[in-house]
């Protein structure tokens, strides 16, 4: 869909000009990810530059700012559970998507259909996340059925059960929002093009395919960056089903050395550097598919 | 004697309670131009949706070179049946020449360079060769309805069905559009044509065809209706067209 060239949208082209502030927000971007990345794979093969867990640097470098010291020595904890928290964000999403395409064009167009999508989304947006993984870990013997599929936590990165049933659950729940998300876009696409389409000759889903879906998926980034972020955040929950993501790592080691705001504050500071990072990408995704003439949701 | 391009028979559509399409009937050689006025709401689109079934007739019969349209697919309907709408409906995120090449790829199965080079044909057959690349929202509503044309011929259609193809537009634009819908009459494309432009009705139509009611109250060629039309209502409708056109322009 994005076979559209570099023409700028407007007359303005603000895209090229250099900003030494955006500048600054790519080199910071770079170095987390490039950290977290170097943190990742050091820890995915058994400790390939430094042991698991330990850091890079000694934070005793940093004793003259004890702060500083104090991320440098409980950081590379914590990365490892950003790892699960990015996946289950991605996961989420990606598998969350085409679901709800479907669910969407269910809600628009379908007939009997129509009233499945609209139970479905409502169950899952009218209950509490929290809830629905409870079922999902404790409620469903889903658990013990992962636990035995083979490789299953015993096999390198491939992770235990608890992981499997989150990402099952953000899928599930993430398919539901982005459906509305996807609903509303859909709706927002003029009905006339969709006539024009079958005027043609184009059948009906050859026309939601081919010029209906482009351009909701376009109106539609707006939604899922908001999605994108609630997933990051709520990823949080997983907490509570055993999975060592991001928050989980944070409250476990601080119940050992008690030592409970700096490590919720550290944590906070990764969670926002994620969200940046996600609405960052959107944003300029959003900007790289704007239909010419148009401009982006800004404009309108 | 052959038969007729396009032929409707007691057509009839109701939606609800309302009865708008209340029998129907008429017929078009080929390379004629029917143009069908009448009052806000008496069904012209309506009658013109049921013609390429875009809406579902509950009675009748309509049969498009012969066959019963009822018996068509779909998409072999509307290949030979082709439709400029009002609103121009463009594809948004498409430019101009994909616009016209989408059908040609996805109905007809053209390859993709062989549908971006008949796109651009009919682009420069409306005198737009040279926005192939813009987007609808970079067009002045006159290009975009131009494309519009495009886009429906592509499809090489017997019968071409305009609804208003002028009434969105601002005054200055109408021109180029009715230049492009005068040329293709010249050029033996036969078309039905709901218009209140009477200029255009009175040099390019071989047929005007009053609606009023859900019925077609009266016909015939341009002049007759102008001039000495049967029935008053007829008339009314007229002589205010001209008084609105006469404002318009004076
Ligand atoms: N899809 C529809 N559903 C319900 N009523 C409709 C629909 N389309 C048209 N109508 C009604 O049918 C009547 C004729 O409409 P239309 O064919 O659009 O008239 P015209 O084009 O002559 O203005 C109007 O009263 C309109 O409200
Ligand atoms: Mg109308």
């Amino acid at each position: 869909m994005a076979e559209s060239d570099s023409r700028s949208a407007g007359s303005i082209d603000v895209g090229n000009r250099y900003d030494p502030l955006e500048a600054l927000g790519i080199l910071a971007g770079a170095l987390f990810w490039g950290w977290l990345l170097f943190r990742w794979l050091n820890d995915w093969f058994g400790g390939l530059f430094v042991p698991q867990s330990q850091p890079f640097l000694s934070p005793s470098l940093f004793e003259f700012f004890p702060a500083l010291a104090f991320a440098v020595e409980f950081a590379p904890a914590l990365a490892s559970g950003v790892w699960l928290t990015v996946l289950l964000t991605i996961v989420g999403i990606a598998l969350g998507f085409p679901i709800a395409i479907v669910l969407a064009g269910a809600r628009v167009y379908g007939r009997a259909t129509r009233w499945v999508a609209l139970g479905y989304i409502e169950l899952v947006r009218g209950t509490p996340l929290l809830a629905q993984l409870f079922v999902l870990y404790y409620g469903l013997g889903l658990s013990s059925f992962i636990r035995e599929l083979p490789g299953v936590g015993t096999v390198g990165v491939i992770p235990e059960q608890a992981v499997w049933i989150a990402m099952i659950g953000f899928t599930i729940n993430s398919a539901a929002y982005q459906a509305e998300y996807l609903r509303g876009a859909i709706e927002s696409v003029d009905p006339g093009q969709l006539q024009a389409a079958r005027a043609i000759g184009l059948s009906q889903v050859d026309g939601i395919r081919y010029v209906v879906l482009p351009q909701a998926l376009r109106y539609a980034i707006p939604g899922w960056t908001n999605e994108l972020v609630y997933l990051i955040k709520y990823s949080s929950l997983a907490a509570f089903i055993t999975v060592p993501e991001l928050f989980n790592r944070a409250s476990s080691i601080a119940s050992e050395n008690f030592r409970y705001l700096a490590l919720f504050s550290l944590a906070g500071l990764f969670y926002l550097a994620l969200v940046l990072t996600a609405t960052n990408l959107m944003s300029r995704l959003e900007d790289r598919v704007a239909i010419p003439g148009l401009g982006t949701s800004e404009g309108r | 004697m052959s038969d007729p391009l396009l032929s409707v028979r007691d057509l009839r559509k109701s939606f609800g309670e309302e009865e708008v399409l209340r029998g129907i009937d008429f017929e078009m050689d080929r390379q004629d131009v029917q143009v069908l006025m009448g009052p806000s709401g008496s069904g012209k689109s309506t009658l013109l949706r049921c013609v390429n079934r875009l809406s579902e007739p509950d009675d009748g019969t309509i049969t498009v070179d012969g066959e019963d349209t009822a018996a068509m697919d779909d998409d072999d309907l509307r290949r030979e049946v082709g439709m400029v709408f009002q609103t121009f409906n463009l594809f948004a995120h498409l430019t101009a020449r994909k616009n016209v090449s989408l059908g040609l790829r996805r109905v007809r199965g053209f390859a993709k360079s062989e549908a971006e080079d008949r796109a651009g044909e009919e682009l420069e057959r409306v005198g737009l060769a040279d926005q192939a690349d813009s987007y609808p929202a970079e067009l002045s509503g006159g290009q975009q309805q131009r494309v519009g044309i495009a886009r429906a011929l592509a499809m090489d259609p017997k019968l071409l069905l305009f609804d208003e193809p002028t009434s969105a537009l601002d005054p200055e634009l109408i021109g180029e559009v009715l230049a492009v819908m005068r040329e293709l009459a010249d050029g033996g494309m036969t078309m039905l044509v709901v218009t209140h432009e009477m200029g255009f009705a009175r040099e390019a139509a071989t047929d005007l065809l009053f609606l009023d009611e859900g019925r077609i109250l009266e016909r015939g060629p341009p002049t007759q209706l102008f001039e000495s039309p049967e029935h008053e209502r007829t008339a009314t409708f007229l002589r205010r067209l001209t008084d609105l056109e006469a404002g318009q322009h004076g």
